[in-house]
C-alpha cells in the first residue's frame, strides 16, 4: 500500500505535467524559455511512477504510517489543486504587489529600439539604459498599438489608465511589469483586469511613456498572457 | 555477526488501506470543495495560487531529477568510492567538492537530496554541504544564464566571475564551519521508504532503485510544497516597494537585496535575469542577490530543516550572510 500511495502521487504529478503539455496551460505559469521542463516532468514523473507501480507489490507486508499518509497527501493536494482549478493568470493585483524601483531586466540595442514596430518589450528594454530612453525617445509622435490589461492605481484620473504585460523570464515568481500610461480615454469604459488593444501616438518622457489613446477596444486575454525577452 | 530482527507483523493491509482511502477522500473532498467555492475569484487567493503553481511545475522535475541521481548514488555507486574522496589533502576537499559543481546542472532544489545521499555513503558531511550550496551556483547553466542576463553591460565579467568566485568562497566556508561532524551529527534520520515487517529475501537492485527514486522525490517535495506556499504567501502580501528604500543606504542595501532573495525563492538558473532588473541597486547588491539566494531561500529553508539537524540551517544563513556581506562590501567599495 505505501508503495501504491508513492506511485499514485507521482501519477498526479504526471498526469499534471501531461494536462499542461496538451493544453498550453503552463504559458500561464512558465515562459517558453523554461517550457521544456513541462514535457520533461511528465515523462520522468510517468516513468517514475510506471517503475513504483511495477514494483508495488511489496515482498513482505508493509505499513504506512499517519505521518506519512498525509505528507503524501500534501505532496498529491498542489497538482490536484491546480488541475481542479479554472486557469488563472497574475493580475492588476499582483501588478501592484511589484515594486516601482524594478524594471523588466534585459535589454535591446538602441538600434533595435529606434527602428522596427514598437512593441512593449522595445518599451521595457528601453527603460534599462539611457541610451535605450533616447533611442525610445527619438520615436515620440509616431503611432503605436499595444496590448495589455487595465491597470488603476490609487489616484489615476478618470480618464486614464496603466495598460500593463508581465514579462516572465522563467516562471511567474519572477514577474516584472512594464506599463505605459494610456491619456483620453473614455471615463468609466475599462475595468481593472479588462484586456484591451490601445492604438495611438507615444511621447516618452524619461521612463514614463504615454500613449495618447485614438482607439481602445476589448480583446480576449491572450493564450501567452506574458512576454518573453 | 549481529541479526537484525525487524518486528513482526501487525495486520497492516487493512489499515494501509484505511488511510489510503481516507487520503484519496480528503483529496476529493479538498478539490470539489475549491470548485464549488472557486476561490481564485479573489484576487488575492488567484495570485497565491499562481505563484504557488509557478513555483512548483518549475521546481519539482529538478526535485525527481535530483532523487534519480540520488538514488542511482545509493544504488549503483560503491561507499569505497566516495569514502576514497575522503582521502583527498585537506585543502583540496572543499575546492574540489565545490567545483564537481561544474559537472552536476542541477538547481538547489535538486542538489539537496544527492547532498545527502552523498554524505550517507561515505562522503565527508563537509564536502557534501559545500557541494550542495555552490552546484547552483557554478553549474554551467546558471553561470551562462548569467552571462546572458548582463550581457551588454559594463558589469557583465564583474557579475559573472564575481558570482562564480564569491559563490566559491562561501560554499567553502559553510563547508569548513561544518567541519568534521558525522554524517549522523548532521543529517536528520529519514524513513526510508515501506518499513519491512519481516524479514525476507533481499530485493532486486532495480526495485531498489525505484523504491529510493520514489522516497527520495516524496521526503524532498513536501518540504519543497511548504517552502513555495510560505514564498507564494510572502510574494503576494509583502509589497517589494519597502526594499526600495534602502537602495541608497550602504551595506543595508546588500542586506535587503540578500534578504528579497531569501524572500522569491527563485531558480537560480533564472535569478540573474531578476537580479538585473534592480536599477536602483548597484552590482554589489545585484552580486549579494545572485550569491545569498541560491544557498538559501524559503523553499530552501524547508528542505533544510526536513533534512538536516537543528541548528544547520541557522548555520549556513549566518555563514553564507557573512561571508556575502564581506565579499560584496569590497565589491562595493571598489566598483560601487
Amino acid at each position: 500500500m505505501p508503495r501504491l500511495a508513492q506511485a499514485v502521487v507521482l501519477a498526479a504529478w504526471g498526469g499534471l505535467f501531461w494536462t499542461l503539455l496538451a493544453t498550453g496551460r503552463s504559458s500561464l505559469y512558465l515562459s517558453p524559455r523554461t517550457a521544456w521542463v513541462v514535457p520533461v516532468g511528465a515523462l520522468l514523473c510517468s516513468a517514475a511512477a510506471l517503475a513504483r507501480f511495477a514494483t508495488a507489490r511489496a515482498p513482505r507486508p508493509e505499513r504506512l504510517p499517519r505521518r506519512e499518509a498525509w505528507a503524501l497527501v500534501a505532496v498529491a493536494l498542489p497538482a490536484v489543486l491546480v488541475l481542479a482549478l479554472p486557469p488563472q493568470t497574475l493580475s492588476s493585483y499582483a501588478a501592484s504587489r511589484r515594486a516601482s524601483f524594478v524594471r523588466t531586466g534585459f535589454s535591446a540595442s538602441p538600434g533595435e529600439i529606434a527602428s522596427g514596430t514598437l512593441t512593449l518589450l522595445d518599451v521595457a528594454a528601453a527603460q534599462t539604459s539611457p541610451e535605450g530612453e533616447r533611442a525610445l525617445a527619438s520615436r515620440a509622435g509616431e503611432t503605436a498599438s499595444f496590448v495589455g490589461f487595465v491597470d488603476r492605481r490609487p489616484g489615476t484620473p478618470a480618464d486614464e489608465f496603466l495598460l500593463t504585460r508581465f514579462v516572465v523570464t522563467c516562471c511567474v515568481a519572477d514577474a516584472t511589469i512594464v506599463q505605459v500610461r494610456v491619456v483620453d480615454v473614455p471615463p468609466g469604459r475599462f475595468a481593472p483586469d479588462d484586456w484591451v488593444r490601445v492604438t495611438g501616438r507615444i511621447y516618452p518622457l524619461g521612463r514614463e511613456v504615454i500613449l495618447d489613446a485614438s482607439r481602445i477596444e476589448p480583446v480576449e486575454p491572450p493564450d501567452r498572457p506574458y512576454l518573453t525577452p | 555477526m549481529a541479526v537484525e530482527v525487524a518486528p513482526a507483523p501487525q495486520a497492516p493491509p487493512r489499515t494501509a488501506r484505511g488511510r489510503g482511502a481516507l487520503a484519496l477522500l480528503a483529496l476529493a473532498a479538498a478539490v470539489l470543495g475549491l470548485r464549488l467555492i472557486d476561490p481564485a475569484r479573489t484576487p488575492w487567493v488567484a495570485n497565491l495560487l499562481v505563484v504557488f503553481g509557478g513555483l512548483l511545475i518549475e521546481a519539482v522535475p529538478f526535485v525527481l531529477l535530483g532523487a534519480l541521481a540520488s538514488a542511482a548514488i545509493e544504488v549503483f555507486v560503491p561507499s569505497a568510492l566516495l569514502s576514497r574522496l575522503g582521502t583527498l589533502p585537506p585543502p583540496l576537499q572543499l575546492p574540489a567538492a565545490a567545483l564537481a559543481g561544474l559537472a552536476f546542472p542541477v538547481c538547489e532544489c535538486g542538489s539537496v537530496p544527492v547532498a545527502r545521499r552523498m554524505a550517507t555513503k561515505g562522503l565527508s558531511p563537509a564536502a557534501a554541504v559545500t557541494f550542495m550550496l555552490a552546484a547552483p551556483i557554478l553549474n554551467p547553466v546558471v553561470l551562462a544564464s548569467t552571462f546572458v542576463a548582463y550581457r551588454g553591460r559594463d558589469v557583465l565579467w564583474t557579475m559573472v566571475l564575481g558570482r562564480a568566485g564569491l559563490g566559491l568562497a562561501v560554499a567553502v566556508a559553510v563547508g569548513w564551519v561544518v567541519g568534521a561532524a558525522a554524517p549522523t551529527e548532521l543529517l536528520r534520520p529519514v524513513p526510508e521508504g515501506p518499513r519491512p515487517l519481516a524479514l525476507g529475501p533481499p530485493e532486486p537492485r532495480w526495485s531498489r532503485f525505484a523504491g529510493h527514486l520514489a522516497g527520495d522525490f516524496v521526503f524532498m517535495a513536501r518540504f519543497l510544497v511548504l517552502g513555495a506556499a510560505v514564498a507564494a504567501v510572502v510574494q503576494t502580501f509583502v509589497p517589494q516597494d519597502v526594499v526600495g528604500k534602502v537602495a541608497d543606504a550602504p551595506v543595508v542595501n546588500l542586506l535587503a537585496m540578500m534578504g528579497l532573495a531569501g524572500i522569491l525563492s527563485l531558480c537560480s538558473e533564472s535569478d540573474a535575469f531578476v537580479a538585473a532588473s534592480f536599477v536602483r541597486f548597484g552590482p554589489a547588491a545585484q552580486l549579494a542577490f545572485l550569491v545569498f539566494g541560491p544557498m538559501v531561500d524559503m523553499k530552501l529553508g524547508a528542505l533544510y530543516v526536513g533534512t538536516y539537524r537543528r541548528g544547520f540551517t541557522r548555520l549556513v544563513v549566518l555563514v553564507a550572510a557573512a561571508v556575502t556581506l564581506v565579499g560584496t562590501l569590497w565589491l562595493e567599495v571598489f566598483v560601487g
